[in-house]
């Protein structure tokens, strides 16, 4: 198999080489190549866990065929919720549990609504992207409010802590939970009701997948996930604010679409989707380092995205000539 | 209402059970859609091992009847007999569970998934805690293509690689892996080319060679004829014709469908 035919097979190769890439150009064009300096790595793999975490879920989402673009109000309104439960003294592990709850039964909300009513998922949650957002508003009077937890050291460690002194906490979770959705999506039969349920409903159903209850559980799995990075984002800016997560529902797509994953679902892996994470919030930190004003991000996202997804479409004719599974 | 009556007359006309050569037998079926009659008490047998062509026109009935045997309608009125003994078909698992497995074209798979995930959608052989066991997916599904004269190399080939033939294989190959007793094809040549349309049939008589019956619904009757052993033709919601291969022709039969009855 030659090189080229290697990297059309595992496209989440190419992604890997994209965030490669773009790894090289940063360290090269920093200021004192401050890129790789082990500052920045760890602000890196720290910060920019939240959103990969969350991207993970989006994927698998829109794997399934549907997609969420209310991930961000979601992540805002639990980070309100567990603020308020830990405001109340209550025992912190139970906040959480709470927290994760609410969050997956918002998510849980999006997919009965979704499968039942029979409305485009798109309309669902842009519904419940003004929903929640509006609500936290309302319930917070968009002020900003501390949160100290340094009283419950085990707690910090679990979610801003290091591991033996160097590696982030942040990203060992999202490392765990890509393990433990990529297993699901690629080798465990849920993920064949996934992927078969988001390449052709009709099918799946007429070969007895309960298509509705597997969009549902991708939905929920996605509003847990949001719920839990919404508590571990808190823990680390120690304020919650009401501007929390926003405008990440587009970019968690980006990154999947980045990723390999096709928008009508069907399409896609979690090693794609993983590395298409990593692309997307390194783009954002090489800027920062590299002093390139805020808003070039948004122009290079257009780029990265177009470009990204035309190399997907010319790869997928490739590949299908080919066979072989997506890794 | 009229159930009763029709449960009684039965039992007078054939005491105890019905004939056990049948391996479906489908007795005075109506249907109706609001307003429109759709069929108007068809009887319907399929014997064991049996290649079964269902003609007739466009609106003729055939879908209809069809898919109440396969658990996506309940009749109106009328019995379902399966090896002799009475059934109620209420969803298409009654019908799975029987044997009864329905393939149609477009609806069968998932394209850019692979063939081995195609045929074990979602009855995936797993080995613990529900994990995929790829290994016996791979192997069964080589194995099950190659019985029906399919040979592929690469299980994990997306469907959408494959030719339309092809597709209807793996389609086919999975009714056969999950033991069916009755395959149910819905127009499995349509939108194929003439190489790819002798494959199918290929398939077709492959299927049978395993024991299995196969009703064959289609408009093409140059391909049915080729196969089919009997010929059942449906005309505006009513059986008008139940003949053997040996009794008529290609000419015979467009005949019989275009004036709509038995010359």
């Amino acid at each position: 198999m030659s090189i080229l035919n290697y990297f059309i097979r595992f496209r989440s190769l190419s992604v890997f080489s994209v965030f490669l890439l773009l790894c090289i150009v940063f360290t090269l064009f920093s200021p004192q190549h401050r890129f790789m300096s082990k500052e920045n790595i760890e602000v890196f793999l720290a910060l920019g866990a939240e959103f990969n975490i969350m991207a993970l879920a989006v994927g698998m989402l829109m794997i399934c065929g549907e997609f969420d673009l209310s991930v961000g109000s979601i992540l805002v309104f639990c980070s309100f919720i567990f603020l308020k439960l830990f405001d109340t003294g209550m025992n912190v592990f139970l906040a959480i549990f709470a927290t994760l709850s609410i969050g997956a039964l918002i998510g849980l909300l999006n997919g009965v609504i979704t499968t039942k009513a029979g409305i485009p998922s798109f309309i669902t949650t842009l519904g419940g992207m003004l929903f929640w957002r509006g609500l936290t508003l309302l319930l917070s009077k968009g002020l900003q409010k501390p949160l100290d937890t340094s009283q419950y050291p085990l707690f910090n460690k679990i979610f801003t802590g290091t591991f033996g002194g160097v590696v982030p906490v942040q990203f060992l979770w999202f490392l765990s939970i890509a393990l433990v959705l990529g297993s699901l999506i690629q080798f465990h039969k849920f993920g064949n009701w996934v992927f078969t349920t988001g390449d052709n409903k009709q099918a799946a159903k007429a070969m007895g997948i309960n298509t509705d209850m597997t969009k549902m559980a991708c939905f929920a799995t996605l509003g847990l996930i949001c719920s839990f990075v919404a508590i571990m984002q808190l823990v680390r800016v120690g304020t919650f604010t009401s501007r929390a997560g926003d405008g990440w529902e587009l970019r968690a797509i980006a990154a999947s679409v980045v990723g390999g994953t096709a928008l009508s679902g069907g399409i896609g892996s979690m090693a794609g989707i993983f590395w298409g994470a990593l692309t997307i919030s390194i783009i954002e930190n090489g800027l920062v380092v590299m002093r390139i004003p805020y808003y070039w991000t948004f122009v290079i996202f257009g780029v990265v995205i177009v470009s990204s997804v035309i190399i997907s479409f010319v790869m997928e004719q490739k590949r299908v000539t080919m066979g072989g599974e997506r890794y | 209402m009229d159930s009763s009556k029709l449960e009684a007359g039965r039992n007078d006309t054939s005491p105890g059970k019905r004939d056990e050569d049948y391996l479906v037998e489908m007795v005075d079926i109506h249907k109706w859609f609001g307003k429109v009659y759709a069929l108007r008490g068809v009887n319907f047998e399929v014997r064991e091992k049996e290649i079964i062509g269902l003609v007739g026109d466009n609106g003729a009935g055939k879908s209809t009847l069809i898919k109440i045997l396969s658990g996506f309608h309940p009749a109106d009125r009328g019995e379902i007999y399966f090896t002799g003994k009475k059934v109620h078909i209420h969803n298409p698992k009654d019908a799975k569970k029987l044997g009864i497995e329905t393939v149609y074209q477009e609806q069968a798979l998932a394209p850019h998934v692979s063939i081995s995930r195609n045929i074990f959608m979602g009855r995936e052989p797993t080995t613990h805690l529900g994990f995929l066991n790829k290994k016996v997916m791979d192997r069964e599904s080589l194995d099950t293509l190659s019985k029906i004269g399919l040979v592929l190399t690469n299980p994990e080939t997306p469907v959408e690689a494959l030719s339309g033939g092809q597709r209807q294989g793996v389609a086919i190959a999975r009714v056969l892996y999950f033991e069916a007793k009755l395959v149910i094809l819905d127009e499995p040549t349509i939108a194929l080319s003439v190489k790819e349309s002798r494959q199918v049939m290929e398939f077709i008589k492959q299927l049978r060679a395993e024991g299995i019956s196969v009703v064959f619904i289609t408009h093409n009757i140059y391909h049915v004829y080729q196969i089919a052993e009997r010929f059942v033709i449906l005309a505006h919601g009513e059986k008008i014709g139940d003949i053997k291969k040996e009794d008529t022709s290609v000419d015979h039969l467009s005949e019989i469908i275009t004036n709509g009855r038995v010359a």
